[in-house]
């Protein structure tokens, strides 16, 4: 027992002592934030405005287009939506900023297309485009009243599609509104008969309580996600261990002085608790930053939409965890002893990482309808269990019994795995020179 | 320390992996206090025996008795081993990791750092004690394997090539640890290739060769029991006598000396008698015993030629 602990003491600190172990903790928040927030940066960020001509006969779309394309109008239109997003203020003040942003990325060009045939147009503005005195422009045909009236829109900046869909919108209004206006309909009483219906989509559970599913979602999603990701990292942790100590020949000293199978589940425990220490760490700031959120009153109303985490949860969320993370260690052991060297083992760990990704599309389809046989299936069964069930559990709690059917189905698995890596582990270790076939390594489960 | 005088005994032991015999019926004995050369080719079944003494594997057949013991996991700690292939963790501190395999031997805390300090002044390591592996050279980490082996102070040591890798001083400096340990009333077992040390180092010997032993016994036995049909002769003529196959196999000619094989059953004193008869001058007749290497060289090279 004591040599056991001294494994577990040795695997534990060889991770946490490591400043990658460090860098890991601190950056996948971090990288997390980033998926979040860089998006909209970069989407923020102002470009050049676009020097636009219109070319207009009727003269009837033009000044409509021009109107919609002004600052006020975009933010007046954000405005209406935020209206029915129910955003709070920083929410809104940050939209009208990017609507300003986006109005101020026009500038119209006076060009005379009178007495100039359609070619003659075409041929004047593209070498003005080319001579980058513009860049684009629009061609508004006689005919807009009909159907299929064609528009065409000419650019230099052609993936510039945040602005081509400005364009598209305020094109789009102007055109209908003058449609509107030639048959004679009021613009406002179509816009008051066409308003969207205030659709609050929530979810209700078992108990009769009410969850916002839009935010269930994000949650269910970031759990998976951290689920996913701690296992296949811890998963590549313990391959590399396992290969390390056969690679280095270290195994025949360790297997002399300690029983293989000390030895190997002291290694996944050790292992498993460094990846315990690091599951700690972000639940405990991810509590932290909501307790702190909770208090900053402008901000609480949009986090007490998240679905309600007890911590029984928690408790729930790291059970699945250690499940899934004994389950796919012990299949990275087994491969880490049958090979010989880190890149030879990644070749194997592959299908095993792509179980995982099923595991982790699956939670997807749990999120989807948690009561459906699939996610019933898909959370009771090995290799998917521990990504499904945290997330259906989060969606909405099933009942106890299939919790623990799902823990000792996962459990039972988990001790068959171990039987497994523990026989391969003890004869490959010790087998130097070449990767063991499967056949062989056949041999080795029978023979140990 | 050493129960009836006797450290290690092997009985009948045989290992088998598939249809592949590694180690075949294997007995011989190992005495406290002595120090015990396991020779034999590369594939001749030594790392598989050594295996199954250390208690990495079990014998299929036969028996395996340690300090009067059946062999179980709790004797592990009172053998050192060194195997052949052998390593260190390549990005830890070498103290971190002698204090790891100290507490694999149930070692640890004051009195494991205690000896660790101790074992890296005698191997004049003590200033790399916070360095990593990939410091060091290949001859120094040779030997932080060896103070790996003798922290948990064994009572029999176990060491596949221990000489490998190190240059003659510190193959001299290692020869004198183990002479302490000799000292000491421990036993020592070693295999090497090279028959040279072992014949300096050796009491006792075991050959195997193809799963099965060749020889064994001390080193005194072992070489009488090959007897003294060699002989260095210094002589001018003769060369009649030489030339009869009956007395001489085999005839070696060297600068200033010819080394002569006698015949089966053909007798030195017979060949001395022949070859003053014939009128030969003899400066130096000389019945030699034949080295470990002759030894070796007859019992394996005879077999195959991978020796």
């Amino acid at each position: 027992m004591r040599k056991f602990l001294a494994v577990v003491k040795h695997e534990y600190k060889k991770v946490v002592y490591k400043w990658t172990f460090l860098l890991g903790t601190l950056l996948f928040p971090v990288i997390g934030a980033c998926f979040a927030i860089v998006p909209a940066v970069i989407f923020s960020i102002k470009g050049e405005p676009t020097r636009i001509v219109i070319v207009d006969k009727t003269n009837k779309i033009a000044p409509r287009l021009k109107e919609n394309l002004s600052a006020e109008k975009i933010v007046a239109k954000g405005e209406d939506a935020a209206k029915n997003a129910n955003l709070t203020d920083s929410q809104n003040d940050r939209m009208r900023q990017s609507a300003k942003q986006a109005a101020e990325g026009f500038v119209f060009v006076n060009f005379d297309a009178a007495g100039k045939t359609p070619d003659r147009i075409r041929s004047e503005l593209n070498e003005k485009a080319v001579a980058k005195e513009i860049d684009a422009y629009l061609l508004v045909p006689d005919n807009i009243e009909a159907v299929d009236a064609k528009f065409e829109f000419l650019s230099r900046k052609a993936g510039d599609f945040v602005a081509g869909d400005l364009i598209k919108d305020a094109l789009n209004e102007a055109v209908r509104s003058q449609r509107l206006s030639d048959a004679h309909i009021s613009e406002v009483a179509v816009k008051q008969l066409s308003a969207k219906v205030d659709l609050d989509s929530k979810a209700i559970d078992e108990q009769g309580r009410e969850k916002d599913s839009d935010m269930l979602l994000a949650a269910s999603f970031a759990i998976g996600l951290m689920i996913y990701i701690a296992l296949a990292i811890y998963g590549q942790v313990i391959m590399g261990a396992v290969v390390e100590e056969k690679e280095t020949r270290i195994a025949e000293i360790l297997f002399s002085s300690a029983r293989p199978f000390e030895l190997m589940m002291g290694k996944l425990i050790g292992v498993g608790l460094a990846g315990l220490t690091q599951m700690g760490i972000w639940v405990a700031s991810i509590v932290a930053l909501l307790a702190f959120l909770a208090v900053q009153s402008d901000l609480s109303p949009m986090f007490a939409g998240l679905p309600h985490i007890t911590p029984l949860m928690v408790f729930y969320f790291l059970l699945f965890f250690l499940l899934g993370y004994f389950i796919y260690a012990s299949i990275f052991a087994l491969i880490g002893s049958m090979v010989t060297t880190v890149q030879e083992g990644g070749q194997f760990a592959l299908p095993v990482t792509m179980l995982l990704l099923v595991g982790f599309y699956f939670s997807f389809a749990v999120i989807r309808d948690p009561n459906s046989n699939l996610s019933f299936w898909v959370s009771i069964s090995p290799f998917f269990a521990p990504l499904a069930m945290p997330v259906r559990i989060m969606a909405e709690t099933p009942p106890v019994w299939q919790i623990a059917l799902s823990v000792g189905i996962n459990a039972l698995a988990i001790a068959g795995l171990v039987w497994l890596a523990s026989r391969v582990y003890r004869v490959g270790m010790l087998m130097y020179g070449k990767r063991a076939t499967i056949p062989e390594v056949w041999k080795w489960i029978r023979q140990a | 320390m050493s129960e009836n005088g006797v450290t290690l005994r092997v009985e009948g032991v045989t290992k088998r992996f598939g249809d592949f015999t590694a180690v075949e019926d294997l007995s011989f004995e190992v005495r406290a206090g002595r120090v015990f050369g396991f020779l034999g080719p590369n594939g001749a079944g030594k790392t598989t025996t050594i295996r199954m003494i250390v208690g990495i594997t079990i014998p299929d057949e036969g028996k395996i008795e340690l300090f009067g013991e059946r062999m179980s996991a709790i004797l592990q700690d009172r053998i050192g081993y060194l195997p052949e292939e052998r390593g260190l963790y390549k990005k830890m501190k070498i103290v971190d990791q002698l204090r790891y395999f100290a507490a694999l031997k149930d070692v640890s805390g004051a009195e494991a750092d205690k000896r660790i300090d101790f074992w890296l002044e005698r191997m004049n390591l003590a200033e790399w004690k916070n360095k990593k592996t990939t410091d060091l050279s290949k001859g120094m980490q040779q030997k932080i394997q060896f103070i790996s082996t003798v922290l948990h102070n064994p009572d029999l040591l176990i060491l596949d090539e221990p000489f490998s890798g190190l240059d003659p001083v510190n193959v001299e400096f290692m020869i004198d640890v183990l002479a302490e340990f000799k000292k000491q009333d421990k036993t020592v077992i070693f295999s090497t290739h090279l028959m040279e040390t072992a014949e300096r180092l050796c009491h006792d010997i075991i050959l195997i060769n193809k799963s099965k032993k060749v020889v064994g016994g001390s080193l005194r036995e072992v070489k009488e029991s090959y007897g003294k049909n060699r002989i260095a002769l210094r002589a001018t003529g003769g060369e009649a006598v030489l030339a009869d196959t009956s007395l001489v196999a085999k005839f070696d000619a060297h600068a200033d000396e010819k080394e002569i094989g006698l015949a089966a059953g053909a007798d030195a004193q017979v060949l001395l008698h022949r070859l003053i008869e014939s009128g030969a001058t003899i400066t130096k007749f000389e019945q030699v015993e034949p080295s470990l290497n002759d030894i070796f060289i007859e019992q394996v090279g005879g077999h195959d030629g991978n020796a």
